[in-house]
């Protein structure tokens, strides 16, 4: 809220500058967000903290706040509302929204500009000048707190009604906009229609004129939910709803009320007579107490305030104390609505106190080591390792829109949707991760050759209990435009890397049967071990690429990080370096068409049984139609020297085998 | 007299050789005194015409000089050839390196790396929580009910579902109702991960950002408490002679709440556009946790005491690495990851 300096310093005496003013409120009540001056005047706009607007959205309040912080009383004149006159006719029918309607039909009203300094002080305060009534109404609030409207009552049938509007009533508001309601709105009406929207905004007909003779002035208080309710349906906030939705004290009405009928009589016309009033006000707000412990109070804050300085500080914000030796009774004013628990009360006297005269104490503990986060630990492992191959590390959105899901042959209703997306890119969950890994490739081609990426990110699907399944991924690709090999192979490697260097092993590549349409059909493998599937790697289909516009071959990848870290095992046995040599041999043979290298070398590995200590494949090429592999053995013994009859005899076995089981063509 | 002369011979022809800096130079010392033709050479082949005792001193005399020589050739070949060597290998070290490919971590990542290990070298222990999230544990369990104002400070993507109560999370403080429901105080832990507002994106508001929570709950955890966790925190981030400060703020799930700012590194206190003149940068929301927050959880109010506080991480990393637009985290562009 705005706030005028001089404003400030008539109410509380300060004698502190603007600046000086802005510091002592920022470091024990709320932060100056801005100030500006001119002349003698500043404006100091402070940001009122959410639980504060009860009391702190009016110059009263902060003056209070003021003298609070200076250690003085606050004294204001004391005007009291005229409550013997009756005759309005007022009717709530929900009490429960309107909890108090004051109404003063008021005559010999003489419409005209306010007061030059009343002008300014608005002007100060953000609000424009219209008329000395309005002008009245808005002071009143910036002064108090308390939200006051004004109707001229000869547009009126004389009588207020507080009721829920009916299903499609229209009303034309000051603004000059029309609003269709909704039967949640509370309105103001007379015996024949709405007059205004309650708390939010006066209707437009009913609003002060310069030809305006008699006015019914308005000092009400309304249900801080329902006002929320209407203004957000409406898509308005005026300095009204904001304090009504903070919920003000229904006692400030009368206060408001009085003093507006002052200025009124002084500012609104020579002969200015209040007629007619009404106050309803079934419940009346009376003070509360709490019961605070003073022990707890300095263990909450980890001070030691006394007693007595405690008692003082309560005091200074008008909070009535009784005391006994370990407790206070405070009575809390009706204005401080945020005042309910000792807590409350624990932080005003921690901000009064200051908490720049609150020392950092280290908290005693217990010494131990926390406990260890396995998954974030396992995660960040693999964020290592990914680097070290090379991968650099992106992070994408959670969402992607209904065209990425059709672009990578997903099936939306597998996805959770957002309700209310700023933009089709957030209207669905990811349910992989792999859309947002191809519009990093295509941002990255316009500048590197060659790149290799990563993220680990959540996916979402809409199975499961009460919340959706989340399950963390890690996802990746390989561009490298100049290489004329096949990536697939490239990239296989890092991973193959990457699951060696996780301690995770016996991984099976098989030919996905199912894997969408984001992989090429025939140059990509499901990812297993033992049994489980732990993720995919492939050639992204091109039809695909095409899509995200990418002109270059990608290869990528996807990993559950939590079916890997049940497989990682960083347990490691060394095993005795063996003390005899070992040979190499090398076998090259025509496969038929169609046979996987893993067969072949499951069949070396069968018959060449513990021996053969390593098995790598050093060529492949095609000659007259036929692919040939050619494949490094290493053979040897930890036990003894293998003599080269027996080096012999074991490759001739394994050659027969290739031969007979597999069809191959072994050459000699 | 003969004798004088081969000496002589071998001295000049030793010092030519000596002189010489190329093979050339050397061949010609050589053809001189040992060629065909040589000096050398002409006393040696004279031999036959000398006397028997002249002979039986001139020729051992002669043919050790031969070999001296011979010998001096070829060590200084030798030498210049390992000189010539050298030269002909040498080699532009200033021309660069073969590239590596080196992978480089998201500067969140870096900044959620150094936050977890200030706080987990102060014995926290790291919680982990859903990023979809149902309105109890986001909202009403951290006293912020429905239809409050409160809610407005956080613009909310709601999730469709069939009770309509699923969104994602809007602050990690969503993990702290879940850990107290599975834990029993004393405990210290801090929250990290990925938040969500429905909001309009610019160079410094994004809809998706990062965020590490922390809390602390005991038999009397207090306000100095609090002040000396974050102050410590700030100074092992910072560096130890950064200044900060607290005062009041309000948060729904805090009472008392807090705001703890830094003295601007930049300006050292005196204001500059930085720090928007106040000489202070807001760094860290927090407070003592408000007791509905543990009745929510399920603990008897009053029966413990707690502090809780949120870490911006986007915002850290800003200021840690002067990134000067948020959405760059998220761009995917490696002209920026590969800067970390």
């Amino acid at each position: 809220m705005k706030y005028s300096y001089t404003w400030l310093k008539e109410l509380s005496g300060t004698k502190k500058t603007p600046k000086q003013l802005a510091e002592l409120l920022t470091m024990h009540a709320f932060e100056l967000e801005d100030m500006k001056t001119e002349g003698k005047e500043t404006q100091l706009t402070f940001d009122i903290l959410a639980n504060r607007g009860h009391d702190a959205l009016s110059h009263i309040g902060m003056a209070r706040e003021i003298c609070a912080l200076e250690n003085r009383q606050l004294n204001l004149p004391a005007s009291h509302f005229l409550t013997n006159r009756k005759g309005l006719s007022v009717k709530i029918n929900d009490t429960g929204l309107c909890r108090r309607y004051i109404g003063v039909a008021l005559e010999n009203i003489k419409v005209a500009p306010s007061p030059k300094w009343m002008r300014a002080r608005l002007l100060v305060c953000g609000i424009k000048p219209i008329n000395n009534i309005v002008d009245i109404t808005n002071y009143v609030m910036l002064e108090t707190g308390q939200p006051l409207h004004a109707f001229d009552a000869n547009k009126t049938t004389g009588n207020i009604i507080v009721r829920q509007a009916k299903k499609g009533e229209k009303i034309r508001l000051l603004d000059e906009s029309e609003k269709i309601m909704i039967s949640k709105n509370l309105v103001i009406a007379d015996s024949e229609k709405a007059l205004a929207l309650a708390g939010v905004m006066g209707g437009l007909k009913s609003g002060v004129m310069n030809k305006t003779k008699k006015i019914i002035l308005e000092a009400a208080n309304f249900d801080p939910v329902s006002i929320r309710k209407t203004r957000t349906a409406h898509n308005i906030s005026t300095e009204s709803s904001y304090r009504f939705e903070r919920d003000i004290d229904s006692n400030l009405a009368e206060t408001a009320a009085a003093r507006a009928i002052e200025l009124i009589r002084k500012y609104g016309g020579k002969n200015v007579k209040a007629v007619t009033t009404a106050d309803i006000y079934p419940k009346k707000i009376k003070p509360w107490t709490i019961k605070l412990d003073l022990e707890y109070v300095n263990s909450l804050l980890g001070e030691n305030i006394p007693a007595n300085k405690i008692k003082k500080i309560l005091e200074s914000l008008d909070i009535k104390v009784k005391s006994s030796e370990k407790y206070i009774i405070a009575e809390i004013p009706t204005i401080r609505i945020d005042l309910k628990t000792q807590e409350d009360l624990i932080e005003e006297i921690g901000r009064i106190y200051g908490y720049e005269n609150i020392s950092a104490k280290v908290p005693a503990v217990e010494l131990s080591a926390p406990p260890v986060n396995e998954k974030r630990v396992f995660e960040d492992k693999l964020r290592d390792c990914a680097t070290s191959l090379g991968f650099s590390e992106m992070l994408n959105y959670s969402f992607y829109s209904a065209d990425d899901i059709e672009k990578c042959g997903l099936a939306i209703d597998e996805h959770l949707e957002v309700a209310n997306p700023m933009n089709p890119d957030q209207q669905y969950l990811r349910t992989v991760l792999v859309p947002g890994i191809l519009k990093n490739v295509e941002t990255n081609l316009k500048n590197f050759d060659k790149f290799s990426i990563f993220e680990i990110g959540r996916i979402y699907s809409n199975h499961g209990q009460k919340l959706p399944d989340e399950k963390t991924f890690l996802a990746g690709a390989l561009v490298d435009i100049e290489n004329k090999k096949e990536i697939f192979f490239e990239l296989k490697g890092k991973i193959e890397a990457l699951l060696e260097k996780l301690g995770i092993e016996n991984i099976e590549f098989s030919e996905p049967k199912v894997a969408g349409t984001i992989v090429h059909p025939t140059r990509a493998a499901v990812m297993r071990v033992r049994g489980r599937t732990i993720g995919y790697i492939g050639k992204i289909n091109p039809k695909i690429l095409g899509e995200y516009r990418i002109k270059n071959r990608v290869a990528a990848f996807e990993l559950d990080t939590q079916e890997m870290q049940n497989l990682a095992s960083s347990l490691r046995e060394y095993r005795p370096i063996s003390k005899f040599p070992s040979v190499k041999r090398d076998i090259s043979m025509f496969v038929p068409e169609g046979m996987a290298y893993a067969d072949i070398e499951k069949e070396i590995a069968k018959s060449g049984g513990r021996l053969v200590k390593n098995i790598e494949l050093f060529d492949v090429f095609e000659k007259e139609g036929r692919k040939s592999l050619a494949i490094r053995l290493e053979i040897g013994s930890d036990k003894k020297t293998l003599t080269s009859a027996e080096i012999d005899g074991m490759m001739k076995k394994i050659v027969s085998r290739l031969e007979k089981d597999l069809k191959v063509k072994v050459r000699k | 007299m003969l004798a004088k002369k081969v000496e002589e011979i071998k001295s000049k022809s030793l010092a030519e050789t000596q002189k010489s800096v190329s093979e050339r130079e050397l061949f010609d010392v050589k053809v001189k005194y040992l060629g065909r033709k040589g000096k050398l050479t002409e006393i040696l082949k004279n031999l036959k015409n000398l006397s028997t005792d002249e002979r039986k001193k001139i020729g051992p005399l002669a043919n050790r000089a031969r070999q001296e020589i011979d010998k001096a050739l070829a060590a200084r070949k030798h030498e210049l050839g390992a000189r010539a060597d050298w030269e002909k290998e040498k080699i532009d070290v200033t021309l660069p390196g073969k590239k590596q490919e080196l992978g480089h971590l998201n500067p969140i990542t870096l900044v959620n790396r150094e936050v977890e290990k200030i706080f987990t070298s102060m014995g926290f222990e790291i919680a982990n929580g859903s990023e979809v999230e149902q309105d109890f544990y986001n909202f009403d369990s951290l006293n912020i009910p429905k239809d409050h104002p409160a809610r407005d400070m956080m613009d909310t993507f709601r999730v469709k579902s069939k009770n309509n109560d699923l969104l994602l999370r809007t602050h990690v403080s969503a993990i702290q109702v879940r850990y107290m429901e599975k834990h029993r105080p004393p405990f210290r832990v801090i929250m990290p991960g990925r938040v969500f507002r429905n909001e309009a994106t610019d160079s410094s508001h994004e809809h998706t950002f990062y965020q590490t929570d922390g809390m602390m709950v005991g038999k009397d955890v207090s306000a100095a408490n609090y002040y000396a966790i974050i102050d410590e925190f700030l100074k092992k981030f910072f560096g130890k002679n950064i200044k900060t400060r607290m005062r009041p703020s309000f948060f729904p799930f805090t009472e008392p709440s807090f705001e703890i700012d830094f003295e601007c590194l930049l300006c050292k206190g005196k204001g500059c556009s930085v720090c928007k003149q106040t000489g202070w940068i807001e760094i860290i929301p927090g407070g003592m946790i408000n007791q509905n927050v543990f009745t929510a959880a399920g603990y008897k109010r009053n029966q413990y005491q707690g502090c809780a506080w949120d870490i911006g991480i986007s915002r850290l990393a800003m200021m840690k690495y002067k990134i000067n637009d948020i959405r760059l985290f998220h761009s995917g562009d490696l002209r920026f990851v590969n800067q970390f």
